[in-house]
């Protein structure tokens, strides 16, 4: 009796297997997700924030119209404009640099993703090259008017290097996250540009 | 007992293996990766679609370019590595993207897209028979200079396809770190 008792028990166990593991893997998911995630960096307005790709510089941030590095701006929208240095820290030549900053809350989705200049003769967006420290204008517009606070916030993202990413097995980055946060003061008009 | 136990030395053996022949092969990008065809200076460099010889090198502090009937200076916080050299196509119509400097360190620098589209810049379009010197402009730091190697290939992105890779050699160093032969400006306009 106990034979057949035992025998039993072995096979519910052997065909439950693959189940009480999923379940423990879903409950022990469910125990991470559930934990406190860590808080998001705040980086000082001066300080040097390095990402994956970039080394990244806030310079300035100021307000334009008309007519921004060479851009023309529509006369019912102002242009907010970022200028910061850029640093490719990778060893090729590289312009991954569009979603490196993006405008945070509470503007951040009103608007489309930012025109990005090369400052010193205003050509749009070229790569980088390794090592070289570029100033690069981020300009982004809004509606003209809407109403600006002092300083704005922007999130700065990094990616990871992976030597073989799982589709192709080529090298690259990828699996884009927010390295952390960065506010500015807005600069009174008329500066520059 | 032992039978468990060759069980387990059986699946380490099998774990182990398995992760050798994952870790010993070479990178898939590489397996598919470009085939090099090596040469130097002077040489006549003949590519699978393309045939390449540089002439010379030539380094300088800004560019000078008509564009569109507008002069454009291009200044730069490195320096303009400007490589003088000769394309050809060799049986059929082809062109040639671009080129890449690749610094002693291995540093990719590719032909700098702030050129735009002004006359001479690349992509360089070929005809067999017709040979055609052209300009590959980098805009590199001034350590990037010496030893480097510049790599050539039809398309930017290509597989099993054959990149000619030129060695540039030495570069003479002033005292000031900058290669002895910089010029101020180089004009792009005027005549290879």
């Amino acid at each position: 009796m106990f034979g057949t008792l035992r025998g039993k028990l072995k096979a519910w166990i052997t065909a439950g297997a693959g189940t009480i593991a999923a379940i423990l893997v879903a409950g022990l998911l469910g125990a991470f997700g559930a934990l406190p995630k860590p808080e998001i960096q705040h980086f000082a307005p001066d300080a040097t924030i390095e990402t994956g790709q970039w080394l990244i510089k806030p310079l300035r941030l100021h307000v334009g119209e008309e007519r921004v590095y060479g851009l023309p701006v529509k006369p019912d929208e102002k242009a907010v404009i970022l200028e910061v240095e850029l640093t490719n820290r990778t060893a090729e030549s590289t312009k991954d640099y569009f979603t490196a900053i993006q405008l945070a809350a509470p503007f951040a989705d009103t608007t489309e993703s930012p025109l990005i200049v090369l400052t010193r003769d205003q050509t749009m967006s070229p790569e980088l090259q390794p090592g070289l420290p570029e100033r690069m204008a981020y300009i982004w517009t809004l509606p003209k008017d809407r109403s600006l606070p002092a300083s704005l916030s922007f999130t700065v993202n990094t990616q990871i290097y992976k030597a073989r990413d799982n589709l192709y097995g080529t090298p690259g980055w990828y699996n884009q996250h927010p390295a952390g946060t960065v506010s500015l003061p807005l600069q009174a008009k008329g500066g520059g540009a | 007992m032992i039978r468990r136990v060759s069980n387990v030395v059986l699946l380490v053996v099998a774990v182990a293996l398995c992760y050798g022949m994952q870790t010993s092969t070479p990178h898939y990008a590489r397996l598919t990766g470009l085939i090099p065809v090596r040469g130097g200076i002077g040489e006549t460099i003949e590519a699978r679609s393309f045939s390449l010889k540089v002439a010379k090198i030539g380094f300088a502090h800004t560019l000078k370019l008509n564009a569109f009937g507008k002069e454009k200076v291009l200044t730069t916080g490195g320096l303009w590595a400007i490589v003088t050299a000769e394309l050809a196509a060799r049986d059929a119509s082809t062109s040639v993207w671009g080129g890449i400097w690749q610094g002693p360190a291995g540093l990719r620098y590719r032909t700098s897209e702030r050129l735009g589209v002004a006359p001479g810049a690349p992509p360089f379009s070929l005809e067999p028979g017709l040979p055609r010197k052209v300009r590959f402009v980098f805009e590199i730091p001034a350590d990037q200079a010496a030893n480097a190697t510049l790599l050539v290939a039809s398309a930017r992105f290509s597989a099993l396809d054959s990149e000619a890779q030129i060695k540039l050699g030495t570069v003479e160093t002033g005292a000031d770190g900058l290669p002895a032969g910089v010029i101020e400006t180089f004009d792009l306009d005027q005549p290879i």
